[in-house]
């Protein structure tokens, strides 16, 4: 008995509890990786090596546009650029939702469809960007077409299959009970057909989106003379590790705030009338298995699991 | 009596499943026949293209098939093949070792914070500035492109063990932690082996994603592998070289991931069901 008593939970006090909440380990991330920059920097054989204070004083120069007097050879600043590669992106992928959606509703309605596209639908999907990359840039030059194709052959494959597993998975009671009840087909479209499909659709854009742009980046590294993947390679041309870290760490904020300012929110909205499956699955207590939201990406991971997975199955 | 009963029906089909029989029949004859006409209708258009825009500048696929053996002939191929399966065992292995450690350490609360931030970022970011920011920093040696293999890809087997995790039988735990069982032997002997599915489909899914980014350091960084090779050829303007290294490797890279390892992948599951199908 008096080994249960000495052994049962106690709440830690004072400053002990403040340190073991999971508020403070998201806090530190950050300050040790600045601890094993510091570390790497003081110790490193490096003349280029830059320390952290360097990164952020060239990245507030490329924000405030300071930077330019003293690089007078980039040709455009942070914003152009990052405008010409946000128009690339946006262009390349409503080309892949178009084209995806068209497709995927084929590929899902008819088995001769599917089995007309499917490996080649796979095979694009599976191919680097690298290799578009660098056929796109021989083929059609260092201009606009390159890049946006890129994103396109990205980006497409993905919507097609999520599209697809989308229309299958379409409850096929709610039709017949609809029309057995004689509901207008607008209704039927509008009440069952696009809010069955929109899970996948989401996914859709999440995953065209972050594709396109990674392939993008690429694209623009090996085929573009401007945009942001051209920008850091041309800080590695020119041998300045702090303007490929500085704009590293640009792209980084910039895909982390399209993840929490726009697709969470968005999902969140999309979602509203569904209820939280993973609440119920939550495991509770101090053994504590990765709360829901732990990985922004999962929901999206398992959506694009199960949709790789079964088509292959 | 009873046995020859029961191996009566196969022999007698009754007329319902000779129909559903030649339904599925034709059914598979249909698809194979779509899948031809697939494989046809692209190959020709490609073919197409590539005879009006000329043969430098998209080769064709027959080309492609010429340019093969001669490949092979000069002899780059299997050393450029070995360099970069090497590249990519050093660097996906270790990165695989680390992204299974982070997805165990999501069962700490603690832990599971601590790195929350660094899957996220390393899920987001394109491979690109890994490798670019490998390379300025330690320029052709190894630790630049392991470290740009490393940061794209742990996560993505961070994500699919911390899946795993999510699903651990909490009573097996609840039950072991009752009964005094020590951190270690629970994480060895209920923990590992019914996250050992799920690490396989994280190997799956790491591996499709590590391959791509093992080339694109190798076009930065290397003097040997496949990614090199098309590097030569693209600035050679050697198209016909430069697909024909893409597809061998894209092809082999396929096969490992489609054939081999998604087989073992449902050896593993086998013995849970309700996750294998």
């Amino acid at each position: 008995m008096t080994t249960l008593v000495t052994k049962a939970p106690t709440r830690d006090q004072g400053p002990m509890r403040v340190l073991k909440s999971p508020a403070t380990a998201r806090i530190l991330f950050p300050i040790v990786v600045l601890a094993i920059w510091y570390i790497v920097y003081f110790t490193i054989d490096s003349r280029i090596f830059p320390s952290p204070q360097r990164v952020l004083v060239f990245m507030w120069e490329e924000v405030t546009l300071t930077s330019g007097v003293r690089y007078s050879s980039v040709a455009e600043n942070l914003y152009v650029q990052f405008a010409i590669s946000l128009v690339r992106l946006t262009i390349g992928f409503v080309a892949a939702m178009i084209v995806g959606t068209i497709v995927g509703l084929a590929m899902g309605i008819s088995k001769a469809a599917d089995a007309f596209f499917h490996d080649w639908v796979m095979g694009v999907l599976a191919m680097p960007a690298l290799v578009f990359a660098l056929f796109l840039g021989l083929a059609l030059g260092h201009g606009h077409l390159a890049p946006i194709i890129a994103v396109f052959a990205a980006g497409a494959p993905f919507v097609i299959i999520n599209v697809r597993e989308g229309v299958r998975n379409t409850p096929k009671e709610l039709f017949d009970m609809a029309r057995s009840f004689d509901v207008p087909q607008n209704k039927i479209t509008r009440h069952v057909l696009i809010p069955s499909l929109m899970p996948f659709f989401f996914a859709a854009i999440r995953y065209a989106y972050a594709i396109g742009w990674k392939g993008l980046v690429i694209t623009e590294v090996f085929a573009s003379d401007r945009g942001m993947g051209w920008t850091i390679k041309f800080w590695y041309d020119a041998n300045r590790a702090h303007g490929v870290i500085g704009y590293a760490l640009f792209f980084i904020i910039f895909a982390l705030a399209l993840e929490k300012l726009v697709f969470d929110p968005l999902s969140a909205r999309a979602f509203k009338w569904r209820p939280k499956i993973d609440a119920v699955q939550m495991v509770e207590g101090d053994f504590g298995a990765a709360p829901s939201e732990s990985f922004l990406q999962q929901e999206g991971q398992v959506q694009e699991q199960v949709s790789i997975e079964s088509t292959e199955g | 009596m009873a046995s020859a009963t029961q191996e009566k029906p196969p022999a007698v089909r009754s007329a319902e499943e000779e129909r559903l029989l030649a339904l599925r029949r034709r059914d598979t004859r249909s698809k194979w026949f779509w899948r031809i006409a697939g494989y046809v209708v692209f190959l020709a258009v490609w073919s197409l293209i590539s005879r009006i825009v000329g043969e430098n500048l998209i080769p064709s696929p027959a080309r492609i098939i010429e340019t093969f053996p001669q490949l092979i002939e000069t002899g780059r191929f299997f050393t450029s093949f070995a360099a970069t399966l090497t590249r990519i065992g050093i660097g996906f292995g270790l990165s695989f070792l680390i992204g299974i450690s982070l997805g165990i350490f999501t069962q700490s609360r603690w832990l599971d914070a601590f790195f929350k931030d660094a899957v996220t970022i390393s899920l987001v970011s394109p491979s690109l500035i890994w490798a670019l920011t490998g390379l300025v920093i330690w320029g052709f040696e190894p630790q630049g492109w392991i470290f740009a293999i490393v940061l794209t890809t742990f996560a993505l087997v961070t994500v699919n063990v911390a899946e795993g995790i999510r699903a651990l039988p909490k009573d097996l735990i609840d039950m072991s932690r009752a009964f005094g069982v020590s951190n270690g032997r629970r994480q060895r002997e209920i923990v590992f082996p019914f996250l050992a599915p799920f690490i396989f489909t994280a190997l799956r899914f790491g591996f499709s994603v590590g391959w791509k980014v093992t080339v694109l350091t190798e076009v930065f960084s290397s003097n040997e592998g496949i990614g090199f090779e098309m590097r030569v050829a693209s600035q050679l303007f050697r198209m016909d070289e430069l697909f024909t290294w893409a597809l061998s490797f894209f092809v082999f890279a396929l096969f490992l991931e489609k054939a081999v390892l998604q087989r073992y992948e449902r050896r593993f599951f086998r013995w849970r069901a309700e996750v294998g199908t």
